[in-house]
């Protein structure tokens, strides 16, 4: 598990948006807060998958609101990978 | 016959909300106005669920002067029930066969068969299994029903459905009741299936295993089917399918289906049959990512048209009219809306775009059949119709649609479609002089 996951998926997440990773909390809702539509959830996923070699199930890509969600993802993903 | 065997097409079966038969659908088409309505379905009388539907209307299988001996005999085989969606299948053979006027009644007829279906089966029988293990279970416990007695009470109950889900079993019912005894095929590359069938038609008829070879699809949308797309967030809550705009909220389901005949063109002129257009080549490409969401950013859609180029030996000036997938789902137009700027640019003037899922709704597995069906009565009667309910055009994809009908000299048309699971086809057909 990376050591700092939650800081590499805000840095990633802004870099896919266009925005700065300060502006990313935890608990920030990139749908609602900050207009991520369901086209930027799809190049979110796609860049998670390829930075952290780890496939995302279709259900999930919805699902990836904030970034806490995102780390669950992941994590959930690498652990699953470890077995 | 070999691979510079020509291919014409020269019969259609349409089966939609728009009309049965290619001159019900082509009048009411330019008509300018959709049909759809809502569909209810209800469980013991009470009312479960509804969705808005392009549902076809007034449609009796016995009405296509189909041989009723054969079809009393897949009802027999299907337990007493008539399925609606090999009915289409069928209605869409004959009406495709009558419309090349090809005769089948002898067994030497050259005839071969591709069939595609999303989901052939799986509706009625998830459907019974769900009647019958709910009969099964309520009131009783565990201990009253052994795992064994009830695995074994569902065994007896659904053997023969379970067989027909996308099996062996409706290809032969088909293939029957017309007399098709030469390469026959069922396929599923979902809503691509009718652009990949063409290719295997056309590979069929240049191999020499068939002199003509009907292609049909179908699609009966059934309430479980509208479940799983609504609860992909795909499934339109306003009715109105809206590609490329502003306001799209997803895909409504178009019920019917289409036939289409594919023929050597040397033989087809030979008898003087009518000469729609010729398939001059496919080009397919798997993206392999994810079943329900296309990769943004991949090139998967954009590697299946340039083969499509390669293959039918044209290039992006030579198209005319193109007809693309257009769901009316934001990703999914804007992962299609990237493959066609990539390749012909952006805002292009040319080729004109036109869509057919506002008027016709979903045909799913059958889709891209129908709709290129449509594209071919388009490009017959040099007409290119308006994209309904195009009123706010989203400029972020940087394509426009057609606006207004238009009567212009047509020559070259595609159809492309970028389905789940990535399957990505384009097909390109041309007016033969």
């Amino acid at each position: 598990m990376p050591q700092n996951l939650e800081q590499e998926v805000k840095e990633l997440i802004a870099g896919v948006i266009g925005r700065e990773p300060e502006e990313l909390k935890l608990e920030t809702n990139f749908w609602k807060d900050l207009g991520v539509d369901s086209i930027k959830a799809i190049e979110i996923t796609v860049a998670i998958e390829r930075k952290f070699k780890v496939s995302v199930r279709d259900e999930e890509i919805p699902k990836i609101t904030t970034v806490g969600q995102a780390v669950a993802v992941i994590k959930g993903a690498l652990e699953k990978k470890a077995k | 016959m070999s691979s510079s065997t020509r291919i014409a097409i020269t019969g259609l079966g349409p089966l939609s909300s728009m009309g049965i038969g290619k001159d019900n659908l082509w009048k009411n088409i330019n008509s300018g106005k959709a049909n759809v309505k809502k569909e209810e379905a209800f469980i013991d009388g009470e009312l479960w669920d509804s969705f808005f539907l392009h549902k076809v209307e007034g449609f009796n299988v016995h009405k296509f002067g189909i041989d009723e001996d054969r079809l009393s005999d897949i009802k027999d085989w299907k337990e007493g029930e008539e399925i609606t969606d090999l009915n289409y299948l069928l209605a869409a053979v004959k009406l495709a066969l009558d419309d090349a006027k090809l005769d089948y009644s002898k067994r030497d007829n050259g005839l071969g068969l591709v069939l595609a279906h999303e989901n052939i089966g799986l509706m009625p029988f998830g459907l019974k299994v769900s009647n019958l293990a709910y009969n099964a279970l309520i009131g009783k416990s565990k201990d009253q029903l052994s795992k064994k007695d009830f695995f074994n009470s569902l065994y007896k109950s659904f053997l023969k459905s379970g067989y027909d889900i996308q099996s062996f079993a409706d290809l032969y019912h088909v293939a029957k009741v017309f007399n098709i005894h030469n390469y026959s095929l069922f396929l599923n590359n979902a809503c691509a299936s009718g652009l990949y069938a063409y290719e295997a038609a056309a590979e069929i008829i240049k191999s020499g295993q068939a002199k003509a070879v009907v292609v049909a699809a179908s699609d009966n949308p059934e309430i479980y089917k509208y479940l799983w797309f609504r609860d992909l967030g795909i499934y339109s809550k306003s009715g109105k399918v809206r590609p490329f705009c502003k306001d799209s909220d997803g895909l409504v389901f178009g019920d019917g289906g289409a036939g289409v005949v594919l023929e050597d063109l040397a033989s087809a002129k030979k008898r003087k049959a009518p000469i729609y257009a010729e398939y001059i080549g496919g080009g397919f490409d798997l993206e392999g990512w994810k079943i329900t969401v296309p990769q943004i950013g991949n090139d998967s859609y954009q590697r299946a048209i340039n083969k499509a180029f390669k293959n039918s030996k044209t290039k992006k000036t030579d198209i005319d009219l193109l007809v693309p997938h257009g769901v009316g789902s934001q990703p999914i137009d804007y992962y299609e809306a990237q493959a066609i700027t990539d390749t012909f640019g952006n805002n292009p003037k040319k080729p004109l775009i036109s869509v057919f899922k506002p008027f016709v709704g979903h045909n799913l597995g059958s889709s891209a059949l129908l709709e290129s069906l449509i594209m071919l009565l388009s490009l017959k009667n040099d007409t290119v119709l308006p994209a309904l309910n195009y009123e706010n055009p989203d400029p972020k994809f940087n394509i426009g649609l057609n606006k207004e009908k238009k009567q212009v000299r047509l020559k070259t048309a595609m159809k492309i479609c970028c389905a789940f699971a990535g399957f990505n086809a384009a097909a390109v057909f041309r007016k033969v002089n």
